[in-house]
């Protein structure tokens, strides 16, 4: 149960946990794109970064570092807001605002920072994706890799393989909706979802015609966790229903 | 037959030896990949078959090898005779019966074939006399050029695995550990990362299973050292990651090799397979009951990957992405288990300090900085090559005394070391001590001992730019700073050599520079401005000309420079040969003159012009001129 | 001391209270959408309460790949971690019991958490037919609703 300081307040947290933990829990907000909380901290958008000093250094030396994938140690001294870090935070929004220029998150994350306009030369193609990985890792989380990034450096984009809809693509939408910026696209109904170009057959109540998930997600699902198919394949309000009937069946009527 | 005691392996050196000792003459032929590119091959046949077909082999005891690199890159093909310690340099295959004929059998010598000094026009025939080899004391690059890389007993032969055997069989793992912590080896590779700390730090990290890897991914441009000493003495790498292992206690290890390397490749498994076949690796290595077995992963052309997380992910069979470092991989490396990753310089060194011992290799070099190190010598340098020399030489004696100075005698503008994270380094401080520190405090870095010479016709403006261009194509793309930064600084770049810079642009450079220091992840983001830094701390005058007079004063910078003959050119005619555009005109004997409208301003005029009556000046003043 | 939710089904009178506290605990617009406890009304003053069991060996748990449904030791509830849910709606698919619920017009999962061990809805009740009540009460049966005198509900 370390004890560190961040700006000045104390505060004890859990073992391993990472600084951007810590800083919650000592009120301090610290700025973050590609963390996640149900997903492993990838350190990649270097927007969370926070000046650390360690109990063992001199009490004026920092290192500059992500506060979402450094772990905590006792003693240890965090300051968010020095120069530095909000410098070079400052730069990476701007590097940003120049890629995605008209990406509300991004216009408003680099306002609060008091970069209203890019310094760089902005991209002249739109695009929304901050390449913050998130979408690839809930992918890979869930155990599908469906998407991956491409390429590398500039060109580096998120794709299916081979620019084709993904084969191992389950539908779940996970991707689209982990997504700071909206980037991917996607049109669903109780019929059919659509996403990265691949159609999905819904998995629907066989009376009210209800789907919440596609039948692939099901079947992936079912397998993974070993929750029988047959939990999936009515919707909640007709699961709902048949609990009330067998309640109603058992209880004592006057 | 395999070897499996100490004895058994005095008796397979002793053998070694002999045979070795048997061939009373030799005849080394230089096989690294430049003189291989230069016919080396082609060579080293011609001399078998003169030999076989003269049989002087059986007569004399003449032998032919086909080495590795011998360094003197700009030389080759070179061939070497022992034991006369003569050398030959830019041999033809057809020159081979001449040399038979007269060298051999005559024992006279060639005057053509030797090397002749640039500094007093003197023709050298002794290897040990020529200044590019007298001044080197070559440690991991000992038995380059000695040996015949494919064949073992030759390796062995020049104390091949002594090393080994003596840590295997008169030292416990801990004691091999403190024998590297005395020679204060740092890690060649760039970082210079202490090796005997490195080395402790992965002992002690929990678990059973460890691993030792060898970083051969070399992606500076310039640098070739790694690749001669995997092309030239593969077993020099493998045993000093055998004696790695034993002081680490790990049992299993890769090289990771750039697939751009594939006479490294081919050389490095073939000593794989005939280290296993003698029992030099493997299970119970010389029968000491040690188990180690290593295996060769190809890289797949990603500068990237050299660095060393990113290494161990490729290695891993997954995208080659740095991850953040606050946990060290000597505790939670490749598949997340201890592990040690070392540049193949620093493990060749290795069998040498366990057989000399760590003092011997400590009383080299500085105070910080011990041993020697490779440095590949390249630019506009006359003898480009491959040297190694201790620690603490000049860049004066480097460049000077070794390279033989600037080629055509050009002013010396300055030499950049440390490839894309280093810097360069000006003329006032050539008498600088080549080490770890004192280079790093000069504001470039020792990297991995690429040293390219810059003259006068070099732009330091472009230097930068050919710099941040390189790692704009290899960045990885993980991280904002380095993946966005390095597109930014690269248009700002451009914009600069194209003469479209405006002011204010030095400054927006050097705010990204700061963010890109502080902000990437990795050391390629990190240390991507410091040839931007070091250019504008010793060359800011040309960025301000190119900015506010829309000048290349270098005259390299093609948008902004114009060509002019000077009247004190005597008509030789020589450049509307070299021209491509046919933009000069001219007879003999008179003044010639470049027509504006076809030059491309690509300074071949200039190169070639015997009397320097060609000079450069901003194209902007043509436009000037015009209007008048 | 241990509580536990205790629904006792012939005391429900359908009044619908529950759902009304239940959605305006959890947003102050009172969107029927967001009640995690559903009256189905069977008759007039009929209703059975439909609320997430907090399985001992829950569905949704089993298949959240983000470990976003999580046991909360104190309350014996399982709550729901916002910040790690993913939107995949597999749980709201694998309730077998239909409890996981997804709201639209918030894009969000949403379950009962039993308010952090003070249900919202309890108060309300009229006739107890929802109690929050120490374990060793669950087990009793319970009392008959006389509803010859049931009063109009205020």
């Amino acid at each position: 149960m370390p004890t560190l300081t961040v700006n000045g307040r104390k505060v004890t947290v859990g073992d391993d946990v990472y600084i951007l933990e810590a800083c919650r829990a000592a009120g301090v907000e610290v700025p973050t794109l590609c963390n996640f909380d149900g997903l492993e901290p990838w350190g990649g958008c270097r927007l969370c970064v926070v000046d650390m000093s360690l109990e063992k250094w001199d009490d004026d030396w920092f290192k500059l570092v992500t506060a979402c994938n450094h772990p905590v140690e006792e003693g240890m001294t965090v300051v968010t807001d020095s120069e530095r870090v909000l410098a070079t935070r400052r730069v990476v929004l701007d590097l940003l605002l120049a890629r995605c220029p008209d990406t509300p998150l991004i216009q408003r994350l680099a306002a609060e920072l008091g970069v209203d306009e890019t310094s760089y030369e902005k991209n002249p193609e739109h695009t929304d994706c901050i390449l913050c990985g998130l979408c690839t890792r809930v992918c890979d989380h869930i155990g599908v890799s469906a998407i991956a990034s491409t390429d590398r450096g500039w060109g580096r984009e998120i794709a299916p393989p081979f620019n084709e809809p993904p084969p191992d693509c389950i539908g779940c939408l996970a991707c689209a909706e982990v997504c700071p910026t909206d980037h991917i696209p996607f049109a669903t109904s109780n019929v059919k979802r659509t996403i990265w170009g691949k159609d999905f057959e819904m998995l629907r109540d066989p009376k009210t015609g209800e789907a919440v998930i596609t039948k692939a997600q099901a079947e992936h699902f079912a397998e993974r966790s070993g929750v029988p198919m047959t939990y999936f394949e009515t919707s909640d309000k007709s699961k709902r229903l048949e609990v009330a009937k067998t309640f109603e069946k058992l209880q004592v009527v006057k | 037959m395999r070897i499996e005691s100490s004895d058994q392996f005095k008796a397979y050196h002793a053998e070694a030896r002999t045979r070795d000792e048997g061939l009373t003459r030799k005849i080394l032929v230089c096989c690294g990949t430049g003189c291989l590119a230069t016919g080396a091959k082609e060579v080293a046949e011609a001399f078998v078959h003169e030999i076989e077909d003269r049989k002087l082999d059986v007569e004399v005891g003449l032998g032919v090898k086909s080495t590795g690199c011998h360094g003197f890159c700009e030389r080759g093909p070179l061939v070497a005779f022992l034991p006369e310690g003569l050398l030959y340099t830019k041999v033809k295959a057809k020159k081979v019966p001449e040399i038979i004929e007269k060298t051999i059998i005559g024992r006279e010598l060639i005057p053509g074939l030797l090397y002749k000094n640039p500094v007093n026009k003197e023709r050298i025939a002794a290897y040990d006399e020529i200044p590019f080899y007298k001044n080197q004391v070559r440690v991991a690059m000992r038995n380059i050029g000695r040996i015949d890389p494919t064949d073992l007993m030759d390796a062995v032969a020049h104390d091949a695995y002594a090393g080994l055997a003596k840590a295997l069989f008169e030292m416990t793992p801990d004691e091999v550990l403190d024998e590297v912590e005395t020679s204060g080896q740092r890690g060649r590779g760039g970082a210079g990362f202490n090796t005997a700390r490195k080395w402790r730090s992965c002992k002690s990290a929990p678990g059973d299973r460890r691993f030792v890897l060898c970083n051969g991914d070399e992606g500076d441009p310039g640098a070739f050292k790694d690749r001669s000493i995997m092309e030239g003495d593969p077993h020099s790498v493998l045993e000093g990651m055998i004696i790695g292992a034993y002081a680490l206690g790990a049992h299993e290890g890769y090289i990771y090799v750039r697939d751009e390397y594939p006479l490294a490749v081919v050389n490095l498994q073939l000593a794989i397979i005939e280290a296993r076949k003698v029992g030099l690796l493997g299970e119970n290595i010389m029968g000491s009951g040690f188990d180690f077995d290593i295996q060769i992963s190809r890289g797949g052309g990603a500068f990237v990957c050299g660095e060393s997380s990113a290494l161990m992910r490729s290695l891993a069979g997954m995208t080659g992405e740095p991850r953040a470092k606050y946990v060290h991989s000597t505790a939670k490396g490749l598949f997340d288990l201890p592990t040690v990753l070392n540049n193949v310089e620093t493990w060749a060194g290795i069998g040498a300090i366990v057989h000399h011992g760590g003092a011997w290799f400590a009383a080299m070099g500085t105070d910080k900085s011990k041993g020697t190190k490779a440095f590949s010598l390249v630019g506009k340098v006359k003898n480009t090559g491959l040297i190694e020399l201790p620690m603490g030489t000049t860049l004066r004696h480097i460049i000077y005394d070794i390279g033989g100075g600037v080629l055509k005698d050009r002013p010396f503008k300055a030499v950049q070391t440390g490839g894309p994270s280093g810097g360069c380094i000006p003329e006032e401080l050539l008498d600088l001590p080549v080490d770890y520190e004192k280079l790093t405090e000069a504001g470039s870095m020792m990297g991995s001992g690429g040293m390219i010479v810059m003259d006068d016709r070099t732009c330091m403006v472009d230097v930068a730019r050919y710099f941040i261009a390189f790692l704009t194509e290899e960045s990885c793309g993980k991280c904002t700073p380095c993946r966005e930064g390095l597109k930014q600084m690269l248009g700002l770049y451009d914009r600069l050599i194209e003469g479209r810079g405006t002011d204010g642009d030095i400054e927006k450079i050097e705010a990204l520079a700061a963010g890109m220091q502080l902000g990437s992840l990795c050391e390629l983001g990190k240390s991507a401005p410091n040839p931007v830094l070091s250019t504008l701390k010793y060359f800011r005058s040309e960025y301000e000309a190119h900015i506010k007079d829309h000048a290349c004063p270098a005259g390299i910078c093609r948008e902004i420079t114009a060509f002019e003959i000077m009247p004190d050119c005597d008509g030789c005619h020589a450049c509307p040969k070299v021209c491509p555009t046919d933009a000069i005109a001219g007879t003999k004997k008179e003044l010639h003159v470049i027509d504006h409208e076809a030059c491309i301003s690509c300074g071949a005029c200039l190169d070639v012009c015997p009397t320097d009556s060609i000079r450069t000046f901003p194209k902007i003043e043509l436009a000037a001129e015009e209007v008048v | 001391m241990k509580m536990i939710y205790k629904v006792s089904v012939e005391r429900c009178i359908a009044c619908g209270k529950c759902e009304l506290a239940c959605a305006f605990a959890h947003g102050s617009e009172g969107r029927p959408s967001k009640s995690r406890i559903n009256i189905h009304r069977r008759g007039p003053e009929l209703g059975t309460p439909v609320v997430c069991f907090q399985c001992d060996d829950a569905a949704c748990v089993t298949v959240c790949p983000t470990h976003a449904l999580v046991r909360n030791e104190e309350t014996a509830a399982i709550d729901m971690v916002r910040s790690r849910c993913i939107s995949c709606r597999m749980c709201v698919a694998g309730c077998p019991f239909g409890n996981m619920l997804w709201d639209e017009a918030y894009n969000c999962v949403q379950k009962c958490d039993l308010c952090g061990g003070e249900p919202r809805c309890v108060p309300f009740c009229p006739t107890g037919a929802i109690a929050w009540v120490p374990i060793e009460e669950a087990v009793l049966p319970p009392e008959p609703l006389d509803r010859e005198s049931l009063e109009a509900v205020p």
